[in-house]
């Protein structure tokens, strides 16, 4: 199977790392490593193996640090996992393999405060070019709900 | 020559959503352009971390007004896939079906927009005056035109009545002979090859790096398809074929967007003849064990992608969506280099924008 040959070519380029794998629906593999192996990760997909589609860059918090999912796809999925630290952020970025990349990285970017070193264009994608610097999706940022409340008041205006 | 910069958008009456473009022209000639997103961010990722799992239902429902249905597609099935709920034959046929119909009436929308974007009026009105039939279908099925609803976690809240199957599959056959109509004028109209014909190229090596998805991937020749790689619903119970051309420019678009909306009618078709019988949903529990799921579908657009965590309560921990328009957004400055002024909005039109979609 080509899920295994990349796993063993990945374990062959990192020999003193452990590679962790888990198997997510649906039908996709987690594969866990340190930041800096994400870029000759996505080298040796790309080359190797010629997994040229990253389908997306997901961000998230999880509360004691900032995880990083990059999904690939190959005829099945593949999505290579990495965490960084919540207090500084960075990791190298992956355009210059994957000119796709650029727009996920972008948002990934604005949304939880990570760097990518070397983006060639590290403007904001979605957000104002204003927005007063808090990030969106880190924990702690608060959403301002409307209360039942202040929706009824909402709903009375509305009406008159 | 003297270079100018033009602003374009975000209000502008080429574009249907707000987005915003500075290009730089020399006389007629396009030689750069920069792309500024974000003027329908709802934020909708972040307050789906505030809302419980059937309240999301409604709020992903509205990522798109076009493409409402695979949205919720793709966060059901990813949500049933954490709960491990099996979703009835019945449900997931129903779901598949309004799939495929909305895909036909996106696509005869966009050859609106397209025809409209040359200055073809007439294919415009006609396209949209048959997109109605497969929105009219819809109706039927779900209460509403668009923002159907039909998706619950566990299946779906319709059931279709015996007695509408008939009147259902005359009015498909209808479509199809207008889509057929539509192929001609794509193919054969002298103006409407001129216009699309070596405007917005893209290769598939572009294609590849730029990792595009749908349609505009399969007009450059890269054959993609979710319903085909990663079968979903009942994909892997229907005959389809996936539509690819190697031209790569707005005019491949076109044909492989009309014939795909043929094969769509095809799909419906077999699944009004192989509808199980069977109850259309199972009840799904609101708190969700703790997990991960990457689900994958094919909206109109090409590959959208859902990745949903849970923490184990009633609210997901997080929601990722990735919309294909955001895929061919980004070619877009490559699409408009050196294209003439007038050609813009055709290659605008041309990459099939769903700006809702990219913003979230």
């Amino acid at each position: 199977m080509k899920l295994d040959l990349i796993l063993e070519a990945l374990r062959e380029v990192f020999p003193s790392h452990t590679i962790e794998t888990r198997r997510v629906p649906i039908d996709e593999t987690i594969v866990t490593l340190p930041p800096e192996c994400i870029r000759p990760a996505a080298q040796v997909l790309l080359k190797q193996f010629g997994v040229y589609h990253l389908s997306t860059i997901t961000g998230q918090d999880t509360g004691g640090e900032i995880q990083l999912l990059y999904h690939f796809w190959h005829g099945q999925g593949l999505t290579l996992c990495t965490s960084l630290s919540r207090g500084d952020a960075r990791i190298g970025t992956l355009t210059g393999l994957i000119p796709g990349a650029a727009f996920y990285e972008r948002e990934v970017s604005e949304m939880l405060h990570v760097t990518f070193e070397g983006h060639p264009d590290p403007r904001k994608l979605l957000l104002p070019d204003d927005w007063d610097g808090e990030a969106p999706l880190r924990k702690g940022f608060s959403v301002c709900l409307p209360r039942e409340g202040q929706r009824a008041e909402l709903g009375e205006e509305g009406s008159q | 020559m003297t270079r100018m910069t033009i602003p374009i958008g975000p209000q502008h009456p080429m574009l249907k959503e707000p987005l915003s473009f500075l290009l730089t022209v020399e006389g007629e000639q396009v030689v750069d352009s920069l792309l500024r997103l974000g003027y329908v961010h709802r934020g909708i990722e972040r307050l789906c971390q505030e809302r419980s799992y059937l309240q999301n239902l409604y709020l992903l429902e509205r990522v798109c007004g076009i493409c409402s249905h695979v949205h919720t597609t793709a966060y059901c099935q990813g949500v049933e896939a954490l709960l491990g709920l099996e979703v009835p034959l019945r449900g997931l046929y129903l779901r598949t079906l309004l799939c495929e119909l909305e895909r036909v009436h996106s696509h005869l929308l966009w050859l609106g927009v397209l025809a409209e974007n040359m200055g073809f009026t007439t294919i415009f009105m006609y396209a949209w005056r048959d997109r109605e039939i497969a929105l009219d279908i819809m109706e039927e099925l779900s209460g509403a035109r668009v923002t159907h609803a039909v998706n619950v976690i566990g299946g779906v809240r319709v059931d279709v009545d015996e007695k509408q199957l008939p009147s259902i599959v005359e009015r498909l056959d209808e479509l199809e002979q207008k889509i057929e109509t539509f192929l001609g004028v794509i193919q054969h109209e002298r103006t409407f090859r001129a216009r699309a014909q070596n405007v917005g190229y893209l290769s598939a090596e572009q294609v590849c790096g730029y990792c595009v998805v749908g349609p505009v991937a399969r007009a450059s020749g890269v054959n993609v398809d979710a319903r085909r790689d990663a079968p979903y619903a009942v994909y892997d119970r229907v005959h389809f074929d996936v539509i690819t051309n190697n031209e790569g420019d707005v005019w491949a678009r076109a044909l492989v967007r009309a014939l795909e909306a043929i094969e769509s009618l095809r799909i419906c078709h077999q699944l009004l003849v192989g509808l199980p019988d069977g109850p259309t949903m199972v009840r799904a529990p609101r708190r969700v064990p703790p997990g991960e799921v990457v689900s994958r579908a094919e909206a109109p657009r090409g590959e959208l992608i859902y990745y949903i965590r849970s923490d184990g309560t009633d609210k997901p921990g997080r929601i990722k969506i990735r919309t294909p328009t955001l895929t061919t957004l980004i070619t877009l400055p490559d699409q408009l280099r050196d294209v003439n002024t007038a050609d813009v909005a055709v290659v605008l039109a041309g990459v099939d924008l769903c700006i809702a979609c990219a913003d979230r």
